[in-house]
């Protein structure tokens, strides 16, 4: 049986004259599947709301407190662990030397020192070597390329804060 | 700033009793769409408070240039969908609904044709079992459609498709159900069949 064009009007839901409704009525007591297709949509559109059983929001308030308590217990345990855990791996990581400063201080200190004294002379170097690069390289740079620099620098940093604001401002997914 | 606006903004700034206004505002249709979806009460209760719990969980995420109504009945029709994948279920006891749409439906004596009423009843209960049927996603365009009167775009957005995908979806889906529906009267009255038409 040709099925159109009730099937179309059916299935998406048009407006009929009164002229296309007697065709279409015509036509639904000889054809069963449009007949079907008509009732099923019929039923479809008068369907009720169900409704939970009372007390659903109630239910729901126990349920986040449950969660709220769950989720303190699991970050209090894992706060616990972690910390256990680290200090596993201090211990395994310093152990031996912790052992043998235990054994000869002395050793140690006068290391520590040597360490101290290395630190120290590195820096006060590279802090004239800086003050010296940067009292002559000036002489040689135009101040376009100083422009340029700063420039470059300013558009990286730019990307960079838009990257991180887009990342954090977009919307949650459908259906989490 | 409508008030149900307001609940949001106070439930994203921690306010737990605004969140609570959601949930009695939204529990019916959340539910409602958790039921057809699933088709036991108990299973839809829980996955209802699952889809709050979630929503709770994301508030922040809420995009407010959205409905809430539309993104909480987006989360729950996403959980039904996932949960239906994971599990099948071997019992789909569809009760059908009271007048206040409770899943014990039972026919009005006080109507003026109570058997009709009965029939519609019935024939009502078994629309919705011949709704498991479908794939989920297609189920879940359709009670959209049909309980919540969404556009084709309302349900694209919620579900993530495509509006053409959608309108395919629900074109199957109806078809699907139409024969089903056929199939099923068919089998509760033989007599019948003689005097109507194939309908392929």
């Amino acid at each position: 049986m040709n099925h159109l064009p009730f099937e179309e009007w059916l299935l998406n839901d048009m407006p009929v004259t009164p002229e296309q409704q007697r065709d279409l009525d015509l036509h639904l007591r000889t054809c069963a599947y449009c007949s079907a297709l008509s009732e099923t949509t019929r039923m479809l559109s008068t369907s009720k709301m169900a409704a939970p059983a009372s007390g659903f929001t109630a239910r729901f308030q126990m349920r986040l407190a449950e969660h709220k308590v769950a989720e303190r217990r699991r970050k209090l345990w894992g706060a616990i662990l972690f910390t256990l855990a680290g200090l596993i791996l201090l211990m395994w990581a310093i152990g031996p030397y912790l052992a043998s400063f235990i054994a000869s201080p002395a050793t140690w200190i006068s290391t520590g020192v040597g360490w101290l004294i290395f630190l120290g002379t590195t820096l006060f170097a590279l802090f004239d070597a800086s003050i010296v690069i940067f009292s002559i390289v000036p002489k040689f740079l135009p101040p376009f390329v100083w422009l340029v620099l700063f420039s470059m620098f300013a558009g990286v940093g730019l990307l960079w804060s838009v990257s991180i604001w887009r990342f954090t401002q977009r919307g949650m997914p459908q259906g989490v | 700033m409508t008030e149900e606006n307001a609940w949001v903004v106070r439930a994203q700034q921690g306010d737990d009793d605004a969140f609570t206004q959601l949930v009695e505002t939204y529990q019916k249709p959340v539910y409602n769409l958790c039921y057809r979806m699933l088709g036991e009460p108990d299973t839809a209760e829980d996955a209802a408070q699952e889809t709050f719990m979630r929503a709770y969980q994301n508030l922040h995420r809420y995009d407010s240039s959205r409905a809430f109504g539309t993104w909480i009945l987006s989360i729950a029709a996403h959980y039904c969908i996932d949960r239906l994948r994971k599990k099948k279920f071997s019992v789909f006891s569809m009760d059908a609904e009271d007048e206040d749409g409770m899943p014990f439906e039972v026919a009005d004596p006080a109507s003026p044709d109570p058997e009709a009423e009965s029939v519609k009843l019935e024939d009502r209960k078994r629309l919705n079992l011949l709704l498991k049927d479908l794939d989920p996603t297609d189920r879940a365009a359709v009670i959209m459609r049909y309980w919540y009167d969404y556009s084709e775009i309302e349900i694209a957005k919620s579900l993530n498709l495509t509006v053409s995908a959608v309108k395919s979806r629900l074109h199957r889906s109806r078809k699907a159900l139409a024969g089903m529906w056929q199939a099923e009267k068919s089998r509760a009255h033989p007599e019948r069949r003689s005097r109507e038409s194939l309908a392929f």
